[in-house]
């Protein structure tokens, strides 16, 4: 069959082909609609009062995050490396997408709840959505410029990231783990894998370019390029369950973490069109993350 | 003069109300649809100092829909697991949210394909195929590159191309033989 055919079938499938024949059923609607409204009514926040209460918390948060600031200073200031404290009050990121406001965030980086081991930031600026284990700069759609950032534990690391990617267990320590990221095919390394201390730990830093020809083809009945789907994969998570990469040519740091035995990603990602706001917005919040076991 | 927000939600659900409760029965049995749809717009009736101004409102309610759905979704798994238990004990449960609307039988073949698909491109299929949206749009609502949108929806057509070959006896004049039809 031609794709054109089961576009039509697909369509013509259509359990409700025309909403106007939905009137009688909204018309039943609109009488639950306004008994939920009107609980909401007075329970809905004005805008002003929603930015007092957003101006205080970040006021209350930024004092305290002072406080402690100067009182962690005081007892370590002898010792090295400093390590920021987790920003206190960290809310949860929302939904996939979600814009979120200036605060302090925690991802759930072993998704085994708060309680765990999370990497904590604090964003300053508007412009930021979350992600599923982490959070992005300026995305657009229809741009590849955004910056983004993910802190999760891995599980699996794709073998190879295109077509009929099949999963293999991450390996037990995070040097193995970079050394599987190193030889993923297709994955560009820029910066070789290399021992770091970071965010307070130990483990390995290496720097990547998503492949350049991943560039999907032209859509329906197009030609297949090596990652036809135009899809890049390299790992998953208990958070982020399928990491794949949409754009050629993206650039990639991986920070491989042993945060007390668990091998944690600090993954950053940009494009060679990020603007330098952009950059730097991504290396704020990298300077406040703070993980904790 | 400004609209008061109680005329402005008004106005966005007397334009918006058809296609949303559309959406909803497009994926839901009608008892779960209408909860859900009232729920999308008491999630709007919220956020009304956010919601953009045409053409995009609709775009950025099916946003909204797409994860007040997955929240539904989930509760039902709950409840599923509650039903589970419940059975154990002797407690007939009430009937999964599964497919709803009287069909043709070739449709309802089709539509439990489209249904078996990854949730991922289960929505794009369906925002494409039945709420008719272009795949720029798609982009949009889903947070995807336009380029993935298109790869998915390539991928998945494929995916029902193999899944709804004709069966013996069905197949058409025009269709070609299985042994031309792409690879194993």
């Amino acid at each position: 069959m031609m794709h054109e055919q089961i576009d039509r079938m697909v369509r013509r499938a259509n359990p409700v082909s025309d909403p106007k024949t939905l009137e009688d059923t909204a018309s039943v609607l609109i009488v639950d609609m306004d008994r939920r409204i009107e609980m909401q009514t007075d329970d809905r926040p004005t805008v002003a009062g929603r930015n007092n209460w957003r101006g205080a918390l970040i006021g209350l948060a930024a004092a305290t995050v002072i406080l402690l600031g100067g009182l962690v200073y005081y007892l370590n200031r002898q010792a090295t490396p400093e390590v920021a404290e987790p920003a206190p009050n960290a809310a949860d990121l929302p939904g996939f997408r979600m814009e979120i406001d200036p605060g302090a965030y925690y991802t759930d980086a072993d998704g085994a709840g708060p309680s765990t081991v999370r990497g904590t930031f604090v964003i300053e600026d508007d412009g930021w959505a979350s992600l599923e284990a982490g959070a992005m700069y300026h995305y657009r759609s229809d741009a590849e410029t955004y910056v983004a950032l993910i802190v999760s534990r891995i599980d699996d690391v794709a073998s190879p990231g295109c077509d009929d990617t099949e999963w293999v267990a991450a390996a037990d320590t995070v040097e193995e783990v970079a050394g599987q990221f190193a030889t993923l095919p297709g994955l560009a390394i820029r910066q070789a894998v290399a021992p770091i201390v970071a965010f307070g730990y130990e483990g390995y830093y290496m720097a990547a370019r998503v492949p350049s020809d991943i560039e999907p083809d032209s859509g329906i009945g197009g030609s297949h390029p090596p990652c036809g789907d135009g899809y890049f994969q390299v790992w998953r998570g208990p958070v982020w369950q399928d990491r794949l990469y949409q754009a050629p040519n993206q650039m990639l740091e991986f920070w491989f973490l042993d945060v007390d035995g668990t091998p944690i990603l600090v993954e950053a990602s940009s494009f060679r069109t990020s603007s330098e706001q952009d950059l730097a917005a991504l290396q704020s919040v990298l300077d406040t993350l703070v993980i904790t076991p | 003069m400004p609209m008061t927000e109680k005329a402005r939600f008004e106005s966005i659900w007397e334009e918006y109300r058809l296609p949303v409760l559309a959406y909803c029965l497009r994926r839901l049995p009608q008892a779960d649809a209408e909860d859900v749809c009232a729920e999308i717009f008491l999630v709007l009736w919220r956020r009304l100092d956010d919601v953009p101004p045409p053409p995009r409102t609709l775009l950025y309610l099916y946003g909204i829909a797409g994860k007040v759905l997955s929240n539904h979704l989930r509760s039902w798994r709950r409840r599923s697991r509650l039903d589970e238990r419940a059975r154990s004990l002797g407690v007939t449960p009430a009937d999964d949210p599964g497919v709803l609307i009287v069909q043709s039988s070739e449709d309802e073949r089709v539509t439990t394909a489209v249904r078996k698909l990854s949730p991922r491109a289960r929505e794009i299929v369906m925002l494409y195929a039945w709420e008719d949206l272009s795949r720029k749009e798609i982009a949009e609502v889903l947070g995807m590159t336009k380029a993935a949108v298109d790869q998915t929806i390539h991928r998945s057509y494929r995916r029902l191309e193999r899944v709804l070959e004709p069966v013996p006896g069905m197949r058409t004049t025009n269709s070609p033989p299985l042994a031309d039809e792409g690879g194993t």
